[in-house]
Protein backbone atom coordinates (compact mmCIF):
# COMPACT_ATOMS: atom_id res chain seq x y z
CA UNK A 1 0.00 0.00 0.00
CA UNK A 2 1.17 3.21 -1.13
CA UNK A 3 1.37 6.34 0.64
CA UNK A 4 -1.33 9.33 1.27
CA UNK A 5 0.80 12.25 0.21
CA UNK A 6 1.62 13.12 3.69
CA UNK A 7 4.77 11.44 4.79
CA UNK A 8 5.65 12.43 8.11
CA UNK A 9 8.69 11.21 10.80
CA UNK A 10 6.13 11.38 13.50
CA UNK A 11 7.80 8.92 15.31
CA UNK A 12 10.63 11.46 16.23
CA UNK A 13 8.13 14.49 16.86
CA UNK A 14 5.96 12.55 19.30
CA UNK A 15 6.51 11.02 22.54
CA UNK A 16 5.84 7.32 22.26
CA UNK A 17 5.88 6.87 25.93
CA UNK A 18 2.25 7.83 25.96
CA UNK A 19 0.93 5.57 29.31
CA UNK A 20 0.25 1.92 27.99
CA UNK A 21 -0.58 3.42 24.73
CA UNK A 22 0.73 0.82 22.00
CA UNK A 23 0.93 -1.85 24.74
CA UNK A 24 -3.02 -1.46 26.11
CA UNK A 25 -4.07 -5.10 27.28
CA UNK A 26 -7.83 -6.06 27.86
CA UNK A 27 -8.45 -5.19 31.39
CA UNK A 28 -9.98 -8.54 32.07
CA UNK A 29 -5.93 -9.28 32.66
CA UNK A 30 -5.28 -6.75 34.74
CA UNK A 31 -6.41 -6.61 38.68
CA UNK A 32 -6.86 -3.01 38.55
CA UNK A 33 -8.80 -2.80 35.13
CA UNK A 34 -11.62 -5.45 37.12
CA UNK A 35 -11.95 -2.80 40.18
CA UNK A 36 -12.72 0.05 37.71
CA UNK A 37 -15.20 -2.06 35.64
CA UNK A 38 -16.80 -3.24 38.85
CA UNK A 39 -16.93 0.29 40.20
CA UNK A 40 -19.01 1.52 37.19
CA UNK A 41 -21.17 -0.89 37.12
CA UNK A 42 -23.77 0.12 39.28
CA UNK A 43 -23.71 3.75 38.03
CA UNK A 44 -24.12 1.85 34.51
CA UNK A 45 -27.20 -0.18 36.07
CA UNK A 46 -28.28 3.20 37.91
CA UNK A 47 -28.33 5.16 34.82
CA UNK A 48 -30.28 2.62 32.55
CA UNK A 49 -33.16 2.24 35.13
CA UNK A 50 -33.40 5.93 35.58
CA UNK A 51 -33.82 5.96 31.45
CA UNK A 52 -36.14 3.32 31.95
CA UNK A 53 -38.40 4.89 34.33
CA UNK A 54 -38.25 8.69 32.00
CA UNK A 55 -36.00 10.44 34.69
CA UNK A 56 -34.41 13.00 32.06
CA UNK A 57 -31.96 13.43 34.61
CA UNK A 58 -30.92 10.11 33.81
CA UNK A 59 -30.49 11.10 30.62
CA UNK A 60 -28.90 13.67 31.31
CA UNK A 61 -25.76 11.77 33.65
CA UNK A 62 -25.19 9.73 30.64
CA UNK A 63 -24.64 13.09 28.59
CA UNK A 64 -22.26 14.21 30.87
CA UNK A 65 -20.66 10.61 31.34
CA UNK A 66 -20.13 9.79 27.53
CA UNK A 67 -21.38 12.96 25.46
CA UNK A 68 -18.25 14.69 24.52
CA UNK A 69 -17.11 10.41 23.90
CA UNK A 70 -20.23 9.89 21.91
CA UNK A 71 -19.79 13.18 19.62
CA UNK A 72 -16.05 12.51 19.46
CA UNK A 73 -16.41 9.14 17.70
CA UNK A 74 -19.54 10.74 15.89
CA UNK A 75 -17.50 13.44 14.09
CA UNK A 76 -14.21 10.85 13.59
CA UNK A 77 -17.07 8.40 12.03
CA UNK A 78 -19.33 11.05 9.90
CA UNK A 79 -16.42 13.67 9.25
CA UNK A 80 -18.55 16.69 10.34
CA UNK A 81 -19.71 18.49 13.05
CA UNK A 82 -22.69 18.93 12.65
CA UNK A 83 -23.64 15.25 11.67
CA UNK A 84 -22.03 14.06 14.75
CA UNK A 85 -24.35 16.31 16.43
CA UNK A 86 -27.32 14.93 14.99
CA UNK A 87 -26.10 11.62 15.24
CA UNK A 88 -25.66 11.95 19.04
CA UNK A 89 -29.31 13.78 19.52
CA UNK A 90 -30.82 11.12 17.12
CA UNK A 91 -28.81 8.44 19.29
CA UNK A 92 -30.58 9.51 22.70
CA UNK A 93 -33.76 9.85 20.96
CA UNK A 94 -33.58 5.68 20.32
CA UNK A 95 -32.23 5.13 23.78
CA UNK A 96 -35.84 6.54 24.55
CA UNK A 97 -37.50 5.00 21.86
CA UNK A 98 -35.61 1.24 22.66
CA UNK A 99 -34.78 1.19 26.62
CA UNK A 100 -37.21 -1.04 27.51
CA UNK A 101 -35.93 -3.63 24.42
CA UNK A 102 -31.92 -3.32 26.91
CA UNK A 103 -31.79 -6.62 28.40
CA UNK A 104 -28.38 -5.80 29.67
CA UNK A 105 -26.40 -8.60 27.79
CA UNK A 106 -24.15 -5.68 27.33
CA UNK A 107 -23.23 -2.76 29.40
CA UNK A 108 -25.40 0.11 29.15
CA UNK A 109 -22.83 2.20 27.85
CA UNK A 110 -21.67 -0.43 25.11
CA UNK A 111 -25.52 -0.51 24.24
CA UNK A 112 -25.47 3.32 23.93
CA UNK A 113 -22.58 3.64 21.47
CA UNK A 114 -24.09 0.17 19.39
CA UNK A 115 -26.76 2.42 18.84
CA UNK A 116 -24.56 5.80 18.17
CA UNK A 117 -22.82 3.17 15.44
CA UNK A 118 -25.80 2.59 13.99
CA UNK A 119 -26.89 5.65 13.41
CA UNK A 120 -23.69 6.92 12.03
CA UNK A 121 -23.24 4.08 9.80
CA UNK A 122 -27.19 4.93 8.57
CA UNK A 123 -26.78 8.48 8.05
CA UNK A 124 -23.06 7.35 6.23
CA UNK A 125 -25.17 5.68 3.71
CA UNK A 126 -28.04 8.30 3.34
CA UNK A 127 -25.19 10.58 2.81
CA UNK A 128 -23.38 8.49 0.16
CA UNK A 129 -26.67 7.70 -1.56
CA UNK A 130 -27.53 11.48 -1.78
CA UNK A 131 -23.74 12.20 -3.39
CA UNK A 132 -24.41 9.41 -5.63
CA UNK A 133 -27.29 10.69 -6.56
CA UNK A 134 -26.06 14.06 -6.94
CA UNK A 135 -22.45 12.81 -8.66
CA UNK A 136 -22.75 9.31 -9.78
CA UNK A 137 -19.79 8.45 -7.13
CA UNK A 138 -18.83 5.58 -5.65
CA UNK A 139 -18.45 5.27 -1.54
CA UNK A 140 -15.56 7.51 -0.15
CA UNK A 141 -14.27 8.29 3.32
CA UNK A 142 -15.55 11.50 4.91
CA UNK A 143 -13.20 14.28 4.51
CA UNK A 144 -12.97 15.94 7.96
CA UNK A 145 -13.91 19.46 8.96
CA UNK A 146 -10.94 21.37 9.85
CA UNK A 147 -11.03 21.42 13.36
CA UNK A 148 -9.42 23.59 16.81
CA UNK A 149 -5.41 22.90 16.27
CA UNK A 150 -4.21 20.20 18.84
CA UNK A 151 -0.75 19.67 19.91
CA UNK A 152 0.10 18.16 16.54
CA UNK A 153 -2.09 19.52 13.93
CA UNK A 154 -0.17 18.41 10.83
CA UNK A 155 0.35 14.77 12.54
CA UNK A 156 -3.44 14.88 12.72
CA UNK A 157 -3.70 15.81 9.08
CA UNK A 158 -1.95 12.85 8.59
CA UNK A 159 -3.40 10.61 10.43
CA UNK A 160 -7.02 11.85 9.70
CA UNK A 161 -5.89 11.68 5.82
CA UNK A 162 -4.38 7.84 6.52
CA UNK A 163 -7.42 6.75 8.01
CA UNK A 164 -9.49 7.78 4.99
CA UNK A 165 -7.54 5.09 2.94
CA UNK A 166 -8.33 2.64 5.78
CA UNK A 167 -11.72 0.10 4.67
CA UNK A 168 -14.35 1.38 7.03
CA UNK A 169 -14.17 -1.52 9.51
CA UNK A 170 -10.53 -0.79 10.29
CA UNK A 171 -11.17 2.45 10.58
CA UNK A 172 -14.03 2.17 12.80
CA UNK A 173 -12.30 -0.26 15.00
CA UNK A 174 -9.09 1.89 15.33
CA UNK A 175 -11.16 4.98 15.56
CA UNK A 176 -12.88 3.07 19.37
CA UNK A 177 -10.09 1.16 19.76
CA UNK A 178 -7.11 3.88 19.81
CA UNK A 179 -9.27 7.18 20.31
CA UNK A 180 -12.19 6.34 22.54
CA UNK A 181 -10.66 3.59 24.63
CA UNK A 182 -12.99 0.52 24.15
CA UNK A 183 -11.93 -2.93 25.40
CA UNK A 184 -12.46 -5.11 22.32
CA UNK A 185 -14.99 -7.03 23.96
CA UNK A 186 -16.91 -4.15 24.13
CA UNK A 187 -15.92 -3.08 20.40
CA UNK A 188 -17.42 -6.71 19.62
CA UNK A 189 -20.41 -6.54 21.01
CA UNK A 190 -21.09 -2.81 19.41
CA UNK A 191 -19.63 -4.18 15.47
CA UNK A 192 -21.65 -7.51 16.32
CA UNK A 193 -18.19 -9.32 15.51
CA UNK A 194 -15.97 -11.54 17.87
CA UNK A 195 -13.38 -9.85 19.54
CA UNK A 196 -11.05 -11.92 17.81
CA UNK A 197 -11.98 -10.44 14.80
CA UNK A 198 -11.76 -7.24 16.57
CA UNK A 199 -8.37 -7.55 17.34
CA UNK A 200 -7.12 -8.86 13.85
CA UNK A 201 -9.10 -5.83 12.35
CA UNK A 202 -7.30 -3.67 14.62
CA UNK A 203 -3.72 -5.28 14.08
CA UNK A 204 -4.52 -4.36 10.45
CA UNK A 205 -5.76 -1.53 10.55
CA UNK A 206 -2.46 -0.19 12.59
CA UNK A 207 0.17 -2.02 10.25
CA UNK A 208 -1.33 -0.03 7.13
CA UNK A 209 -1.32 3.12 9.00
CA UNK A 210 2.49 2.53 9.69
CA UNK A 211 2.78 2.07 6.05
CA UNK A 212 0.82 4.68 5.44
CA UNK A 213 2.52 7.39 7.68
CA UNK A 214 6.20 6.01 8.20
CA UNK A 215 8.38 8.12 5.94
CA UNK A 216 10.56 5.73 3.09
CA UNK A 217 13.27 3.77 4.55
CA UNK A 218 15.96 5.39 1.87
CA UNK A 219 14.50 8.88 3.28
CA UNK A 220 14.54 8.61 6.59
CA UNK A 221 18.12 7.26 6.21
CA UNK A 222 18.51 10.41 4.53
CA UNK A 223 17.11 12.61 6.92
CA UNK A 224 18.91 10.81 10.19
CA UNK B 1 9.74 -15.10 29.89
CA UNK B 2 11.85 -15.71 26.99
CA UNK B 3 10.72 -13.37 23.46
CA UNK B 4 12.83 -13.14 21.08
CA UNK B 5 12.10 -11.05 17.46
CA UNK B 6 8.94 -14.02 15.91
CA UNK B 7 7.15 -13.00 18.78
CA UNK B 8 6.65 -9.65 17.74
CA UNK B 9 4.10 -9.12 15.59
CA UNK B 10 1.81 -12.07 17.73
CA UNK B 11 2.68 -9.66 20.89
CA UNK B 12 1.56 -6.89 18.84
CA UNK B 13 -1.62 -8.82 18.32
CA UNK B 14 -2.59 -10.23 21.33
CA UNK B 15 0.02 -10.04 23.84
CA UNK B 16 -0.85 -10.23 27.57
CA UNK B 17 0.89 -7.51 29.76
CA UNK B 18 3.72 -9.72 30.71
CA UNK B 19 4.61 -10.04 27.30
CA UNK B 20 5.09 -6.42 26.12
CA UNK B 21 6.70 -6.08 29.38
CA UNK B 22 9.24 -9.13 27.92
CA UNK B 23 9.18 -7.55 24.30
CA UNK B 24 10.57 -4.24 25.99
CA UNK B 25 12.99 -5.63 27.57
CA UNK B 26 14.20 -7.91 24.40
CA UNK B 27 13.65 -4.58 22.55
CA UNK B 28 16.58 -2.62 24.91
CA UNK B 29 18.94 -5.05 23.25
CA UNK B 30 17.55 -5.15 19.36
CA UNK B 31 17.54 -2.31 17.69
CA UNK B 32 14.94 -3.49 14.95
CA UNK B 33 12.61 -4.41 17.65
CA UNK B 34 13.15 -1.34 19.30
CA UNK B 35 11.72 0.58 16.41
CA UNK B 36 8.87 -1.67 15.94
CA UNK B 37 7.50 -1.10 19.18
CA UNK B 38 8.17 2.63 19.04
CA UNK B 39 6.57 2.89 16.10
CA UNK B 40 3.37 0.44 16.95
CA UNK B 41 3.21 2.72 20.61
CA UNK B 42 3.33 6.03 18.57
CA UNK B 43 0.28 5.12 16.35
CA UNK B 44 -1.58 5.02 19.96
CA UNK B 45 0.11 8.42 20.73
CA UNK B 46 -0.90 9.70 17.45
CA UNK B 47 -4.56 8.36 17.83
CA UNK B 48 -5.50 10.95 20.71
CA UNK B 49 -4.53 14.05 18.46
CA UNK B 50 -8.12 12.85 17.16
CA UNK B 51 -9.64 13.12 21.07
CA UNK B 52 -11.85 16.41 21.25
CA UNK B 53 -13.95 16.12 24.61
CA UNK B 54 -14.82 19.66 25.21
CA UNK B 55 -17.95 19.80 26.34
CA UNK B 56 -21.22 21.20 24.46
CA UNK B 57 -24.24 22.49 26.72
CA UNK B 58 -25.32 23.64 23.81
CA UNK B 59 -25.93 20.57 22.37
CA UNK B 60 -27.28 18.99 25.60
CA UNK B 61 -30.17 21.55 25.28
CA UNK B 62 -31.44 20.77 21.88
CA UNK B 63 -30.95 16.59 23.19
CA UNK B 64 -33.11 17.30 26.34
CA UNK B 65 -35.62 19.70 24.67
CA UNK B 66 -36.20 16.71 22.08
CA UNK B 67 -36.29 13.75 24.71
CA UNK B 68 -39.14 16.27 26.90
CA UNK B 69 -41.23 16.41 23.86
CA UNK B 70 -41.09 12.83 23.20
CA UNK B 71 -41.35 12.14 26.80
CA UNK B 72 -44.75 14.57 26.89
CA UNK B 73 -45.80 13.22 23.88
CA UNK B 74 -45.98 9.68 25.29
CA UNK B 75 -47.54 10.89 29.03
CA UNK B 76 -50.39 12.47 26.93
CA UNK B 77 -51.00 9.27 24.86
CA UNK B 78 -51.69 7.32 28.05
CA UNK B 79 -53.95 10.15 29.93
CA UNK B 80 -55.45 9.36 26.65
CA UNK B 81 -55.40 5.59 26.49
CA UNK B 82 -56.62 5.47 30.21
CA UNK B 83 -59.92 8.07 29.46
CA UNK B 84 -60.37 6.01 26.66
CA UNK B 85 -60.97 2.69 28.97
CA UNK B 86 -63.78 4.58 31.01
CA UNK B 87 -65.67 4.44 27.99
CA UNK B 88 -67.69 1.05 27.90
CA UNK B 89 -69.04 2.63 31.84
CA UNK B 90 -71.08 4.76 29.64
CA UNK B 91 -74.48 4.06 28.76
CA UNK B 92 -74.61 3.13 25.09
CA UNK B 93 -77.41 5.72 24.17
CA UNK B 94 -74.88 8.77 25.47
CA UNK B 95 -71.98 6.63 24.17
CA UNK B 96 -73.86 6.23 20.49
CA UNK B 97 -74.40 10.05 20.75
CA UNK B 98 -70.58 10.87 21.69
CA UNK B 99 -69.56 9.29 19.01
CA UNK B 100 -71.48 10.58 16.54
CA UNK B 101 -70.41 14.05 17.76
CA UNK B 102 -67.14 12.93 17.58
CA UNK B 103 -67.42 11.91 13.82
CA UNK B 104 -69.12 15.51 13.37
CA UNK B 105 -66.33 17.46 14.90
CA UNK B 106 -63.67 15.50 13.19
CA UNK B 107 -65.38 16.47 9.44
CA UNK B 108 -65.52 19.98 10.60
CA UNK B 109 -61.92 20.05 11.92
CA UNK B 110 -60.67 18.14 8.31
CA UNK B 111 -62.29 20.51 6.28
CA UNK B 112 -61.21 23.42 8.27
CA UNK B 113 -57.84 22.06 8.35
CA UNK B 114 -57.76 21.70 4.57
CA UNK B 115 -59.24 25.24 3.64
CA UNK B 116 -56.78 26.85 6.09
CA UNK B 117 -53.68 25.14 5.05
CA UNK B 118 -52.12 26.67 2.70
CA UNK B 119 -52.63 30.34 4.83
CA UNK B 120 -50.78 28.65 7.88
CA UNK B 121 -47.75 26.69 6.28
CA UNK B 122 -45.85 29.40 5.14
CA UNK B 123 -45.07 30.61 8.89
CA UNK B 124 -44.50 27.45 10.18
CA UNK B 125 -41.98 27.11 6.51
CA UNK B 126 -40.55 30.47 7.53
CA UNK B 127 -39.76 29.07 11.27
CA UNK B 128 -38.21 26.13 9.98
CA UNK B 129 -35.98 27.86 7.18
CA UNK B 130 -34.73 30.41 10.04
CA UNK B 131 -33.60 27.33 11.97
CA UNK B 132 -31.83 25.71 9.53
CA UNK B 133 -29.99 28.83 8.11
CA UNK B 134 -28.97 29.93 11.66
CA UNK B 135 -27.10 26.10 11.93
CA UNK B 136 -26.14 27.01 8.57
CA UNK B 137 -24.26 30.11 9.12
CA UNK B 138 -22.91 28.98 12.71
CA UNK B 139 -21.33 25.85 11.15
CA UNK B 140 -19.68 28.08 8.08
CA UNK B 141 -18.75 30.46 10.98
CA UNK B 142 -16.64 27.50 12.50
CA UNK B 143 -15.87 26.26 8.61
CA UNK B 144 -13.61 29.77 8.68
CA UNK B 145 -12.46 30.45 11.42
CA UNK B 146 -10.69 26.48 11.37
CA UNK B 147 -9.38 27.36 7.50
CA UNK B 148 -8.36 30.77 9.46
CA UNK B 149 -6.29 28.76 11.81
CA UNK B 150 -4.74 26.56 8.71
CA UNK B 151 -4.01 29.82 7.18
CA UNK B 152 -2.07 31.59 10.17
CA UNK B 153 0.43 28.52 9.64
CA UNK B 154 0.80 28.85 6.15
CA UNK B 155 1.77 32.30 6.14
CA UNK B 156 5.53 32.68 6.69
CA UNK B 157 5.37 30.60 3.61
CA UNK B 158 3.13 32.44 1.13
CA UNK B 159 4.39 35.86 2.62
CA UNK B 160 7.91 35.58 0.78
CA UNK B 161 7.38 32.65 -1.14
CA UNK B 162 10.94 30.63 -1.98
CA UNK B 163 9.94 28.73 -4.81
CA UNK B 164 7.83 29.26 -8.33
CA UNK B 165 5.44 26.77 -6.85
CA UNK B 166 4.77 28.82 -3.66
CA UNK B 167 4.35 32.07 -5.71
CA UNK B 168 1.96 30.44 -7.67
CA UNK B 169 -0.05 28.97 -4.43
CA UNK B 170 -0.26 31.99 -3.24
CA UNK B 171 -1.91 33.64 -6.35
CA UNK B 172 -4.67 31.38 -6.40
CA UNK B 173 -5.38 31.98 -2.89
CA UNK B 174 -5.86 35.24 -3.40
CA UNK B 175 -8.02 34.56 -6.15
CA UNK B 176 -10.12 32.16 -4.17
CA UNK B 177 -10.03 34.53 -1.19
CA UNK B 178 -11.57 37.42 -3.78
CA UNK B 179 -14.30 34.44 -5.12
CA UNK B 180 -15.06 33.66 -1.83
CA UNK B 181 -15.48 37.62 -0.47
CA UNK B 182 -17.49 37.42 -3.70
CA UNK B 183 -19.65 34.63 -3.25
CA UNK B 184 -20.32 36.23 0.73
CA UNK B 185 -21.46 39.12 -0.32
CA UNK B 186 -24.15 37.47 -2.82
CA UNK B 187 -24.67 35.51 0.34
CA UNK B 188 -25.48 38.22 2.30
CA UNK B 189 -27.82 39.79 -0.31
CA UNK B 190 -29.80 35.83 -0.48
CA UNK B 191 -29.39 34.26 2.59
CA UNK B 192 -31.36 31.28 2.03
CA UNK B 193 -30.51 30.14 -1.57
CA UNK B 194 -28.91 27.00 -1.57
CA UNK B 195 -26.92 26.86 -4.23
CA UNK B 196 -25.36 29.49 -3.04
CA UNK B 197 -24.16 28.39 -0.05
CA UNK B 198 -22.89 25.09 -2.15
CA UNK B 199 -20.39 27.04 -3.74
CA UNK B 200 -19.42 29.06 -0.96
CA UNK B 201 -18.60 25.34 0.29
CA UNK B 202 -16.96 24.56 -2.36
CA UNK B 203 -14.30 27.40 -2.43
CA UNK B 204 -13.87 27.25 1.52
CA UNK B 205 -12.73 23.35 0.77
CA UNK B 206 -10.69 24.42 -2.25
CA UNK B 207 -8.76 26.67 0.22
CA UNK B 208 -8.72 24.25 2.55
CA UNK B 209 -6.91 21.68 -0.09
CA UNK B 210 -4.42 24.08 -1.10
CA UNK B 211 -3.46 25.68 2.29
CA UNK B 212 -3.22 21.54 3.56
CA UNK B 213 -0.85 21.18 0.40
CA UNK B 214 1.36 23.88 1.53
CA UNK B 215 1.95 22.83 4.85
CA UNK B 216 2.98 19.31 3.77
CA UNK B 217 5.25 20.87 1.48
CA UNK B 218 6.35 22.78 4.54
CA UNK B 219 7.35 19.15 5.72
Amino acid sequence: MGTVGLTLQWEHRISPVAGEGGRRVEPSQIAAGQNRENNALPEDAAIAAGCLAGDLRAYERLYHLQGARMRNLARNLLGSTTDAEDAVQDTFLKIQRGIASFRGQSSFVTWTFRILVNTCYDLRRSRVRRKEQAQGNSEQAPRPEPRAPGAHPTLRMALERALGSLTPHQRDVFLLYEVEGFRHAEIAAMLEISETASKNTLFQAKKNLRGMLEPPRGAEAGAL
Amino acid sequence: MNISCRDRERIFLDGSAEEWAALEQHAAGCPVCEQEVRAWKALSSAAEELRDYREDTQLWKKIEGALRETAEGKVSWRRFSERLGAWGEIPFGWRTALAGALVLALAFSGAYFLRHQNASDPGQNRLLKNSALAEVERTQRDYMKAIDTLAGQAKPELDSPSTPLMASYKEKLIVLDSAIDELRAETGRNPSNAQLRYELLAMYQEKQQTLEEILEMKQ
